[in-house]
């Protein structure tokens, strides 16, 4: 434990420290996290029900899924005061942002649309219906694909972003989650809930390559359930919350084979790495923390409690 | 015409076998009958010779002490400490069996205890619908019994009572195996924080 943290000390070079936000769906607050201290340094209120959280490439505006208020809440991530909301179409879930920062796509679970939306004139670009329950959302490197997947219809949708058409659909397991594009835009990641799986998808093919299935000794496969997931900038190795099975598996972006199943805390939803990428966060619905993993060394180095049912997690740019 | 097509190819896809596929089971969380330790315990899966080191007298009372919800996470993490400071690894690991063993099997008797009370509410829901169509008969009738009708009407508002009063409840009810399973995560964590190099450290 002491050399632990020895070695977890001696690591923390002094680099900049970046604030860490996550929302606690149920606390309907945000809590930020000094990434160096790992201390709990603030709390505000976000609206009903906060869950998907992103920010601007400037490290400047926080946007909100307030998902019962049916609106994207922006907030200053200096002052933590809402400075003004943005139209989100009803119970937005998870969303994400152009790489210019510039447009916000919003996956709408209730009324199975993609909303497009202009985040400086706060204006709804375009409506793209997709399948039944859309929930996660990626947008590729280059930014001309953005990816959503339906939670019922159990497909990755791919939207042009030029023309906000859908290009191609492609079937996954059930319960598709979440989906990530590695950083060279060649592969695309989705996490099936139901399914128990993450597929990984060709981008120009638009097929799936490779399925990677999870086993556990001493967990029950229904616990199993895959859902957030990261992948290092150099596409080595990805990282796969498996939600009620309180692990985080670690897998080899070549091979795709899991190296090792990390104990985080429970119900171990959506995951944000620092921007060095040496440490990874997990948010733990069930046991209200955050876990803080040492992507190099491979291990959980400290859950940290935040607010009632933590969901997303951001981290600040540098 | 694109968005119909796509709307033909999205009717076509699976249907999704959602929780609502159990009928008994009303809850919101998806239902998960047990619990399994790999979801607790950091360690490697604890063999037969702690399940039966779980069974000597002061690790299995120790156990009994612990999954009592009244003993705060602060106590029972004294508790633990306490125990730790003469306890192998092995007996810790024991001590954690004993303690998952216990919660285990009370949470499976609470789950199916949810199930009964989403039972009930399915039957007293049908002889709601019963009562309400009694109550259209007797008032459609060409002389209507009024005494009847006045008895009829007071049994409906008590079914109704007594079924608002259990689906608000519903919220606590669900949440019991949920508690049960932190309580049993914390006290996995705390006693893992005793393990000789141990992976999460309490908070």
């Amino acid at each position: 434990m002491r050399l632990a943290l020895l070695s977890f000390l001696l690591l923390a070079q002094p680099a900049l420290a970046n604030k860490v936000f996550v929302s606690n769906e149920k606390g309907n607050d945000i809590t930020v996290l000094d990434s160096e201290t790992l201390e709990v340094i603030a709390t505000f209120p976000a609206g009903n029900r906060p869950r998907g959280i992103t920010i601007s490439p400037d490290g400047k505006e926080l946007y909100v899924c307030a998902s019962d208020d049916d609106t994207v809440r922006v907030f200053d991530t200096e002052t933590y005061q809402e400075t003004h909301t943005l139209p989100s179409g009803p119970d937005p879930e998870l969303f994400v942002l152009h790489p210019s920062g510039n447009p916000l796509y919003i996956a709408n679970e209730d009324d199975n649309l993609v909303t497009i939306v202009d985040v400086q004139t706060r204006r709804v670009l375009a409506e793209v219906p997709v399948g039944v329950e859309p929930e996660g959302m990626a947008i590729s490197p280059d930014g001309a694909f953005v990816v959503n997947t339906s939670e019922t219809t159990n497909m990755a949708h791919f939207i042009d972003t030029a023309s906000s058409q859908i290009v191609a659909n492609v079937l996954v397991d059930q319960r598709p989650r979440y989906a990530q594009f590695t950083a060279d835009g060649k592969l695309l990641f989705v996490t099936a809930e139901i399914g128990g799986t993450v597929a990984v998808i060709d981008v120009a093919t638009k097929e799936v390559v490779h399925k990677i299935g999870f086993q556990i000794p001493g967990v029950l496969p229904e616990a199993i359930q895959p859902v957030g997931l990261k992948i290092t900038q150099d596409g080595s190795r990805v990282f796969v919350a498996l939600g009620p099975a309180n692990r985080v598996a670690v897998i080899d972006g070549t091979t795709f084979e899991v190296i090792d199943y990390l104990l985080v805390g429970q119900r171990v939803w959506q995951l944000a790495f620092t921007p060095d990428e040496r440490l990874l966060f997990t948010t733990n619905g069930n046991s209200n923390d955050v876990s803080v993993i040492d992507v190099a060394a491979g291990k959980v180095i400290r859950s940290v409690p935040v607010g009632q049912q933590p969901w997303g997690i951001v981290v600040a740019p540098d | 015409m694109k968005r119909l097509l796509l709307a033909a190819l999205l009717l076509s896809a699976p249907a999704i076998a959602g929780p609502s596929d159990d009928p008994s089971w009303p809850c919101i969380q998806r239902k998960q009958p047990h619990l399994s330790i790999g979801q607790l315990w950091p360690g490697p899966l604890p063999d037969d010779s702690a399940a039966e080191l779980a069974q000597r007298s002061d690790i299995a009372a120790l156990a009994q002490v612990l999954e009592q919800r009244r003993l705060s996470l602060p106590e029972a993490e004294a508790e633990i400490a306490a125990f730790a400071e003469r306890a192998s690894a092995e007996e810790l690991t024991a001590l954690f069996v004993a303690v998952f063993d216990r919660i285990d099997a009370y949470r499976s008797r609470i789950m199916s205890g949810v199930a009964r009370y989403a039972e009930k509410q399915v039957t007293l829901s049908a002889q709601i619908e019963a009562r309400r169509a009694e109550l259209t008969r007797l008032s459609a009738a060409a002389e209507p019994d009024f005494d009847k009708l006045d008895a009829e009407e007071a049994r409906l508002d008590w079914d109704v009572r007594i079924f608002t009063d259990r689906q608000s409840q519903l919220t606590y009810v669900c949440e019991t195996p949920v508690i049960l399973e932190q309580r049993a995560f914390a006290l996995g964590r705390a006693i893992a924080a005793h393990l000789p190099a141990t992976p999460i450290p309490a908070p």
